[in-house]
């Protein structure tokens, strides 16, 4: 097998045809603002161009790719401009989902470590010591409602031996699975989108 | 760049600021767009104030405030959409992975961190030692003021601790890479290394023992007020919320490019508080982060207190060895 069956979870490939009349020189020099940013470095050869960001700035329009390469066919139909955009934000928010996962099951194997609480029973003597709290006459004249009185068999430990929940952690991984397949499209658009309307002037 | 003398300081030599109000954009648009963004900010503290003071027990749960939480970042990230301040502050794909992945360790593993190791364990330990329950007095005051001593004693805390972390470098080295981020945006707030999430993370509410109602409307005021320090929206603030409170404007200007500018505004919801100790500027700047703005990757903002830690350990340590070796004249 080789990467190119699973490459495009991160790898972003498309075309788009150019005007007959425009030449490679005239094309790369549409698209050269878009690789004039701060720690980006490019290159071009003939019909080729590549490039290559380090630490990209949020506001750089390309910032979710770490390089590339653009590259002018001649085919019969007319040129036409073949790119292959590597991104390894992309691989992260994939795998990003098994990272959560495993820190849920983590979670549920902490919890199994944590034993009862031995403040269970200090906090069952605590909350027979706990007087009912009453509310502040301001607060009953406003209209607050009253706390409720501490539950005989809630014993005031409330909390103590919850273990913790992996729940916020599978959310999460869900999260990034949708967020996942929302960027592999909106990515792959935007760029297209870019690259199209730079062309065109 | 000349700068602008700010008291005993001249900010803005570095990069461009805005200082006074009086200079700052407002909000553009129609009548009703004006209302809504000059009113939003205070309407809603005031509701969720009321809704949390007023709430059944049934309702009022930690539980009720997650839900509430999140359906009002979705509703910020909504207004950032419609009324951006700034458009180089706008959200984009990458950014928003990135700054949730922060909010998920947060939900996540700073959580169990903290279960063991974090504040509330020390506070419960301290209380039990030294049996402070002599102060559960507090629980007779009215709702509004437990409510909002436990969240300025929790502010006053993290004035001091993110005024610690400008000001001692190995408190700086962890934080440092919360000021590479370039832009403002609602989960901008949970981006940093895990080090300094958990230090900042250290709030200490008092000491005292309070009513849950009234833990739950401190809440509110954290999330209605301290929500606004990293948003991209523009709002025209009345001028007594931005007196009191630490607003988007003050907090783009300590994520500022120049040095003086960062070293202000350092209070996560009460503003009054630098008011008070002679740290709050008043302005606001577009152009953020460290090093030109460079942006700082994932794997980097994981690694760089440590790296840059051992750097500065080994340059101090070949700087005494060199001097060591230096035979005395």
């Amino acid at each position: 097998m080789t990467w190119r069956f699973i490459d495009w979870i991160w790898h972003v490939r498309g075309s788009l045809p150019l005007a007959p009349e425009q030449s490679n020189d005239q094309a790369f020099d549409r698209l050269a603002p878009l690789f004039d940013q701060a720690g980006t470095s490019h290159d071009r050869n003939g019909d080729t161009l590549t490039f290559r960001k380090k630490d990209p700035a949020a506001q750089d329009k390309m910032s979710v790719f770490d390089s590339g390469v653009l590259r002018i066919d001649k085919g019969t139909a007319g040129p036409m401009l073949r790119y292959h955009l590597v991104s390894r934000a992309l691989l992260f928010c994939f795998l990003a989902p098994l990272l959560f996962v495993a820190i849920a099951q983590l979670t549920v194997v902490l919890g199994t470590f944590q034993k009862p609480s031995t403040e269970a029973t200090d906090a069952k003597k605590a909350a027979a010591k706990a007087a009912y709290m009453p509310l502040n006459p301001i607060d009953k004249a406003l209209g607050a409602p009253a706390p409720e009185k501490p539950r005989k068999d809630d014993g005031g430990g409330r909390g103590h031996d919850k273990k913790p929940s992996p729940t916020s952690a599978y959310v999460f991984a869900a999260i990034f699975a949708a967020l996942y397949v929302g960027g592999r499209v909106l990515e792959d658009r935007l760029v297209r989108t870019l690259f199209k309307r730079r062309l065109q002037g | 760049m000349d700068g602008i003398r700010v008291g005993n300081r001249v900010i803005g030599t570095q990069a461009p600021v805005t200082v006074g109000w009086e200079n700052i954009p407002r909000v553009e648009g129609g009548p009703v767009k004006q209302f809504v963004f000059t009113w939003f900010q205070p309407t809603m503290l005031f509701a969720l104030l009321a809704f949390w003071y007023y709430a059944p027990n049934s309702i009022a749960k930690a539980s009720t405030a997650i839900g509430i939480g999140i359906a009002f970042k979705l509703l910020l990230l909504g207004l950032e959409w419609v009324n951006p301040r700034y458009e180089s502050w706008q959200l984009t794909w990458k950014e928003l992975v990135t700054d949730l992945f922060y909010v998920g360790l947060g939900y996540t593993l700073l959580r169990i961190v903290d279960n063991y190791i974090g504040s509330d364990v020390a506070i419960k330990a301290m209380q039990h030692a030294f049996h402070w329950d002599k102060l559960k007095w507090f629980t007779g005051l009215p709702l509004l003021v437990q409510a909002f001593l436990i969240s300025f004693v929790f502010d006053f805390g993290q004035y001091w601790m993110h005024r610690g972390m400008h000001n001692w470098y190995p408190l700086w080295l962890p934080h440092s890479v919360h000021h590479y981020i370039t832009q403002l945006n609602i989960n901008k707030g949970a981006v940093g290394n895990p080090v300094e999430l958990f230090l900042i993370g250290l709030g200490v509410g008092g000491f005292f023992d309070f009513l849950p109602r009234a833990a739950l409307i401190a809440g509110a005021f954290g999330m209605a007020i301290g929500t606004y320090q990293h948003i991209n929206v523009r709002f025209n603030s009345p001028r007594w919320w931005r007196y009191l409170f630490n607003t988007t404007e003050h907090h783009s200007l300590h994520h500022s490019q120049d040095y003086e500018s960062t070293r202000s505004n350092y209070s996560g919801s009460y503003i009054f508080i630098d008011r008070m100790f002679g740290t709050c500027i008043d302005g606001e700047a577009e152009l953020l982060g460290m090093e030109g703005g460079r942006r700082m990757s994932i794997r980097e903002q994981m690694t760089y207190p440590f790296s840059e830690g051992w750097k500065t350990l080994k340059a101090r340590f070949a700087r005494a060895d060199a001097m060591l070796a230096v035979p005395a004249e």
